[in-house]
This record gives C-alpha cells, sequence and structure tokens, in this order.
C-alpha cells in the first residue's frame, strides 16, 4: 500500500501542484512547428 | 520459505527514491517533477506486473514474523533490478523523454532512473544480479543495509529531508524570478515532506 500512496501521492499530487510553478522549460527536441 | 503475498511485505524503498528525485529537481529545474518523481520509482512500476505474474518474488527473510515488515525480504527481482536490466530500463525511459524535451533531460531521466538501483544495492541483501534472469550464475548484489533497518530508514528519511529543503530554495528562487509570491515554494515543500513522512511511516509499519 505505501507504494501506491507514495505514487499517488508524488508523482500525481506533487506534479500536478509542482506543475503551477514557474520552472523553466525543458527545451524541446526539435522545434515545435505551430 | 513462505513468498510474501504484495509487493510492500518485505517492503521496498520508496520514500528515499522521491526524495532524490526532488534533489535533482532542484539541479535541474527544467525537468518536469512528475517525470522526475515517475523515474526514480520506474523499475518497482515494471515490478509490479512481473512480481503480479510471479516471474518477479519477494521471499521473507528466515527470522521475518508472519507479516514480513520493513527490509525483511530477499528480493528476486531478476529483471528490472538486474544491472543490466536497470541500464536498459533507464536508458528506454531517457529515450522517450530525450524525444520529447531533448538529449539533455533524457540524460538527466535516465539518470534518475538508474539511481534507483544504486539506492538499492545499498540497503538490499545480496539478491541483485548482474545479468537479467541471474543469467551466468554470477555472485548477486548488495551491501544489505537492510540488517539495520533504522540505518536504512534514516538513510530514506535524510534523502527526503533534503530533498524538501534544496527543493524549497530552488522554488523559492523561481517564484523570486518570476515576481511572483514565494510562500507557494513553502507549501509545497510541506506537502513533499509530509508525502515522505507517510510514505516512510506506512512502510516502516510493514503496510
Amino acid at each position: 500500500m505505501s507504494f501506491i500512496i507514495g505514487v499517488v501521492l508524488f508523482v500525481v499530487v506533487v506534479g500536478i501542484l509542482d506543475a503551477r510553478l514557474p520552472w523553466p522549460k525543458p527545451r524541446a527536441a526539435r522545434p515545435v512547428r505551430s | 520459505m513462505a513468498e510474501a503475498s504484495s509487493c510492500e511485505a518485505g517492503a521496498l524503498v520508496i520514500a528515499g527514491h522521491f526524495g532524490f528525485a526532488a534533489v535533482v529537481k532542484s539541479r535541474e529545474p527544467q525537468v518536469p517533477l512528475w517525470s522526475l518523481m515517475l523515474a526514480c520509482q520506474w523499475m518497482d512500476v515494471l515490478f509490479v506486473p512481473l512480481f503480479a505474474l510471479g516471474i518477479e518474488r519477494i521471499v521473507p527473510i528466515a527470522t521475518a514474523g508472519p507479516h514480513p515488515g520493513y527490509g525483511e525480504g530477499i528480493i528476486y527481482a531478476d529483471y528490472t533490478h538486474s544491472l543490466l536490466g536497470a541500464l536498459v530500463i533507464g536508458a528506454t525511459y531517457g529515450l522517450v523523454a530525450a524525444w520529447r524535451w531533448g538529449w539533455r533531460n533524457g540524460a538527466v531521466l535516465a539518470g534518475v532512473v538508474f539511481s534507483h538501483w544504486v539506492l538499492d544495492l545499498l540497503v538490499h541483501r545480496a539478491d541483485m544480479p548482474f545479468l537479467p534472469g541471474n543469467a551466468g550464475n554470477l555472485p548477486r548484489l548488495g551491501l544489505g543495509l537492510w540488517r539495520i533497518p533504522a540505518a536504512s530508514a534514516a538513510v530514506e528519511l535524510a534523502l527526503v529531508v533534503l530533498g524538501t529543503c534544496l527543493y524549497w530554495r530552488a522554488a523559492t528562487k523561481a517564484l523570486h524570478d518570476a515576481g511572483e509570491r514565494t510562500a507557494k515554494a513553502a507549501q509545497l515543500a510541506a506537502v513533499i515532506l509530509v508525502s515522505g513522512l507517510v510514505t516512510l511511516g506506512l512502510n516502516l509499519v510493514g503496510m
């Protein structure tokens, strides 16, 4: 259970909250065409 | 010898890996945290279906009770946790990430996947093979810190606390540079710390 709870907490909850912070964006492997 | 009935019985290293991922986030802030968190546990994520299929196993140590506790398992994860297997799994994860986010970020994520093997090497009893399926019957690896549960738990706790502190500092800088309120960094660091303590606590009581 601790493994599943850990994955949910860290990957999902923390991951979603962290994505709202103004971190630099990862550089794309190739330019994205618009 | 009875086999463990769930992935947690016999226990895995969990919180410590997440702590390390938070440390990496503080050094490589452009890599999405969810991808780092998933990378640090990717070997165990792959272990779960192989465990369910009976291909990989956890065997309680001889002195374990009916419900094996923290570190009381010998883990025959002969594919996902072999040295070569870990390198291949890490490289595959890194290649997928590189396709989306570039080679540098792919390399970072490949390294975080492989860091799982390194931390497991510290705590596992000698149950980690060089080659998948323990081909060649080479000596198995593991430094066995799980023989001293308090020490291995302390290492996991230290990684969680270190990751929380470094993440907090990096997030504060990112928010400050963007002209936003830095209180968010403390709030998120608190979520990381509590998540780590909950995960480690459940692991220590054998859940």
